[in-house]
């Protein structure tokens, strides 16, 4: 009954248009009025939900990413892609692949590396004639790995959705990200070669020489060293995983004001302020799916769901791919972090039933969601992209496939093939 | 009318540059604690406590300023399908549900705060209340924004971000 | 009624778990089918703290939770938390057992709370990646501690240096060296994976805090006198079980860390013993509180 409550509600004020972390604690309220108990309950829930440490890191990773992108750190990030691999054919949509990828690193959320590359890649691509759908589908998927880098919040969202299932390490999620992150590169490096030959886009000069590589790359890496301070601080034992992030926000303030000096104090003041109502957005989502879990757990919702799909099959392979499917379809309709925080419950124990690591888990869940990311109805990294570029999410959409494909191959990949995840944080970390 | 808007626009910015401010405070106090480890050997056990509080009072803050920016995300494909005198209707009444959880939360975050101000908070010495505080000040700024909103939408024109 | 209880560790077998499962079955019993108790376990409910809060609004029937977020709601609860209060396990169990046990049960009633049953959690001990023998060890070792007054108070009066760290962080934090040290008891050290990470714990027992199940006194007033009795009977009548499910689970894990190459280390107590002065003299500050310290010392 209460259950019934709780997912119609839900829809209907999904439906109306009411935002996302709102109908979640509206349905919450209501379902807990039906369960006759005090609604304070809900509120209590959502406070503890905010208050964890390690959910710091989302508001520093948040900071971090709007300073550099206010901070010139993407343009000489363009550069060097571009000295890299600007000569190949479509040689401007595989120099925007392996930007938004090194940029992700550092602003650690698709929507925020769409924001900062693809406004300085798509009025380019298409002043050298590149189609506006083409430079659009290629920026919004490139963004997308920004999920899986060292910075990603989302990483830590789902850490802390494993809380009492699983043991999983904010380190151990991270260093297990980065071989899917560059396969999810290397699968948007194919579909962009492989739409601009058949479209006949044209080559751009000849390669501009090593030595120029280097110069521009030694340009990108102050900015780049975010990266190095995540994963070295946290790997040497230097800091925990929230103490990098704030370092992280303190190397971007000196990178951008000091080294680059492109950070102006108006502009300092816009990411500040920017990065306040960011962090207000995600943290209300966190703190109220936390309400959200309190029923699914009350009313065993995992348990049952478990239940259910294993008397539908007992074939692990098809357990993963039903709970794919499954995320994709929510991950069409909600937010990345609003499914993470509801799905990671209910699925991770299943998952894990039928022989699934959870940072496999994790990997393959970041993936899915952040596929999401790109298809209406919402898909803000998607329409982000469709704003810069001028163009309807509908153009987009008819041209998406090649593109969309290719990270469904590599989500595949990382579902079916654990040693993708595994093996490097087996590696570097033991055991 | 106007004066309304004008309050409402002075709170929101005003709203914003605090959670600015706190938003340094909370990378400081992080900051300090890895300065205070090495640095003093004598790691500020207070640090902690204090960045998980201040960054309550930040995030209810942003989460106002959202309400008042249309910043939270939601579905608005389907409504966009309606003519557009149920499509303001419509807004009207997801404003007004919005209003109804900044009431719910104002409320709630009242009682948590009353019920809990004798319970001493551990490393910080205040009352346990304080972490419900944000609740009040998110919910009633939520339903003042709401409210402008709603009387936006009745006139026919749009409300401002006041910071952007 | 099917009353709702919660717990925070997240084996279905771990020792008070198992224990509120054996109660509900007690009650169950006693009342002719009337009452049972389902146990939410893993924190699917809240944390400690939260399901505290949640007990004394009235929408959770019970919580198990540790005495130490107690402290601040019920002022008696400091008492058994105290460090190198209790000189052994059955000197413990004597003093749960009587006068101060049911004393500071009873405190919790004017707090809204029924206090049924002490549950144990054995001693705590320092595990580190050095042997502790004495207190010239500690000296400025960096120590995990609960975000608690009283632990960062224990730790600083150990000469160490207190780093309040949430309990997800700690197993990167020892095998990484951001942490020398970290203290909990024998299972936790088990269950965490902690004896993967650091292979020395020494025996300090600085601390038998134990466990508490609550009941809502909301929910307690609402029943008739005689299921009132009949719960207070099957949470005491749970106790014995407990202890020995615990017993059990200690020796199982101490198998398990010496197995995965833990070594045991004994310890001079009376070192740490004699520095605890401050401690005493910052928490035991009422009449009411010096007493049952001494009662509980008398206490043969
Ligand atoms: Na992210
Ligand atoms: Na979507």
């Amino acid at each position: 009954m209460e259950l019934t409550v709780l997912a119609i509600s839900f829809v209907i004020l999904l439906l109306m248009g009411v935002p996302v972390a709102f109908a979640i604690g509206l349905s919450s309220v209501a379902t807990i009025l039906a369960a006759g108990l005090p609604v304070a309950v809900v509120f209590q829930k959502m406070v503890g939900g905010m208050q964890i440490f390690s959910f710091l890191a989302i508001p520093f990773f948040i900071f971090a990413g709007e300073l550099m992108l206010y901070g010139g750190i993407a343009d000489r990030i363009v550069r060097f892609a571009n000295s890299l691999v600007g000569h190949v054919r479509g040689g401007l949509g595989m120099s925007n692949v392996v930007g938004c990828t090194l940029f992700g690193g550092v602003a650690g959320s698709p929507l925020a590396d769409v924001s900062a590359m693809g406004s300085v890649m798509i009025p380019l691509m298409k002043k050298e004639g590149y189609h506006a759908d083409y430079a659009v589908n290629v920026t919004t998927h490139a963004a997308l790995v920004g999920a899986l880098m060292p910075t990603s919040h989302n990483i830590i969202i789902f850490t802390l959705a494993t809380t009492g299932i699983a043991s999983v390490s904010v380190l151990g999620l991270i260093v297990a990200c980065l071989i899917p992150a560059l396969i999810l590169t290397l699968c948007n490096l194919a579909a962009a070669y492989f739409v601009a030959v058949k479209r006949g886009y044209p080559t751009r000069g000849d390669f501009v020489g090593w030595a120029e590589v280097a110069r521009s790359f030694a340009a990108a890496l102050p900015g780049l060293f975010i990266i190095l301070i995540i994963l070295g601080g946290i790997l040497s034992g230097v800091f925990t995983a929230t103490e990098s992030a704030a370092t992280a926000v303190i190397w971007a303030l000196v990178v951008t004001g000091l080294v680059y000096r492109s950070l102006s104090w108006k502009h300092f003041l816009k990411a500040c302020a920017k990065a306040c109502k960011t962090t207000g957005v995600v943290l209300l989502l966190i703190g109220i799916s936390a309400a959200f879990g309190y029923f699914m757990a009350l009313y065993e919702v995992p348990q049952k769901t478990g239940a259910l799909m294993s008397s539908v099959t007992q074939e692990a392979w098809l357990i993963f791919l039903m709970v794919n499917v499954m995320l994709f379809v929510l991950g069409t309709f909600l937010d990345m972090a609003a499914t993470i925080l509801i799905c990671t419950p209910i699925f991770l124990p299943i998952c894990a039933q039928y022989g699934m690591s959870p940072v496999q888990f994790g990997v393959m869940m970041l993936i899915n969601c952040a596929l999401g990311l790109n298809t209406p109805p919402v898909g803000t990294t998607q329409f982000v992209g469709c704003a810069i570029g001028g163009i309807s999410v509908g153009e987009v959409m008819r041209t998406i496939w090649p593109f969309y494909g290719a990270l469904v191959a590599a989500l595949l990949l990382v579902t079916y093939v654990p040693a993708f995840s595994l093996w490097l944080p087996s590696v570097l970390l033991g055991k | 009318m106007l004066l309304y808007t004008r309050l409402c626009a002075g709170l929101s910015r005003a709203s914003l540059m605090l959670a600015v401010f706190l938003l340094l405070a909370v990378v400081a106090c992080v900051q300090w604690q890895v300065i205070g480890r090495y640095v003093l050997n004598d790691t500020p056990t207070w640090a902690e406590a204090l960045a998980l509080l201040l960054v309550l009072y930040m995030t209810s803050l942003g989460v106002a300023v959202g309400v008042r920016d249309a910043g939270h995300i939601g579905l608005e494909s389907l409504a966009t399908l309606l003519p557009e005198r149920f499509q303001r209707k419509l807004a009207i009444v997801v404003h007004l549900l919005v209003a109804t959880f900044g009431v719910l939360m104002a409320k709630s975050g009242w009682l948590w705060a009353t019920g809990k101000w004798n319970e001493k908070k551990p490393m910080l010495g205040l009352p346990e209340g304080v972490d419900y505080i944000p609740l009040v000040v998110a919910g009633t700024l939520i339903v003042l924004f709401s409210v402008e909103h709603i009387i936006a939408l009745v006139r026919g024109h749009d409300v401002e971000p006041a910071w952007n | 009624t099917e009353f709702r209880s919660s717990d925070v560790h997240n084996s279905d077998d771990y020792p008070t778990v198992a224990a509120v499962k054996y109660m509900s079955d007690l009650l169950k019993t006693a009342t002719g089918g009337k009452h049972s108790i389902k146990v939410f376990n893993k924190g699917a409910l809240g944390s400690e703290k939260e399901t505290i809060d949640q007990t004394k609004i009235g929408a959770l029937d019970f919580t198990r939770v540790n005495i130490s977020p107690m402290n601040a709601i019920c002022s008696k609860t400091m008492v058994p938390t105290m460090p190198f209060l209790f000189r052994s396990v059955d000197h413990m169990r004597k003093v749960l057992d009587g006068p101060v046990g049911e004393e500071i049960l009873k405190d919790c009633e004017q707090h809204g709370f029924v206090g049924l049953a002490f549950y144990d959690s054995g001693a705590r001990s320092i595990y580190g990646k050095k042997p502790v023998k004495s207190l010239a060890d500690t000296k400025g070792m960096k120590i995990r501690v609960q975000q608690s007054d009283l632990w960062v108070a224990l730790m600083g009066a150990m000469g160490a240096n207190p780093t309040p760290m949430p309990i997800g962080e700690v197993y990167t934090g020892l095998k990484t060296g951001l942490l020398d040290a970290a203290e909990n008891n024998v299972p936790s050290y088990d269950g965490f994976k902690h004896y993967e990470a650091v292979k020395y714990y020494s025996r300090t027992e600085h601390s038998m805090a134990p466990e508490m199940l609550l009941m809502s006194k909301a929910v307690y007033d609402k029943l008739p006198p005689a299921e009132q009795q009949a719960i207070r009977k099957a949470a005491k009548d749970s106790v014995a079980f407990q202890r020995k499910k615990w017993d059990e689970q200690e020796a199982k894990s101490l198998a398990v860390v010496k197995g995965g190459g833990a070594e045991i280390v004994e310890v001079d107590k009376a070192s740490f013993e004699k520095a605890m002065g401050p401690v005493y003299d910052k928490f035991i500050t009422t009449p009411d509180l010096k007493r049952l310290v001494k009662a509980v010392q008398d206490t043969k």
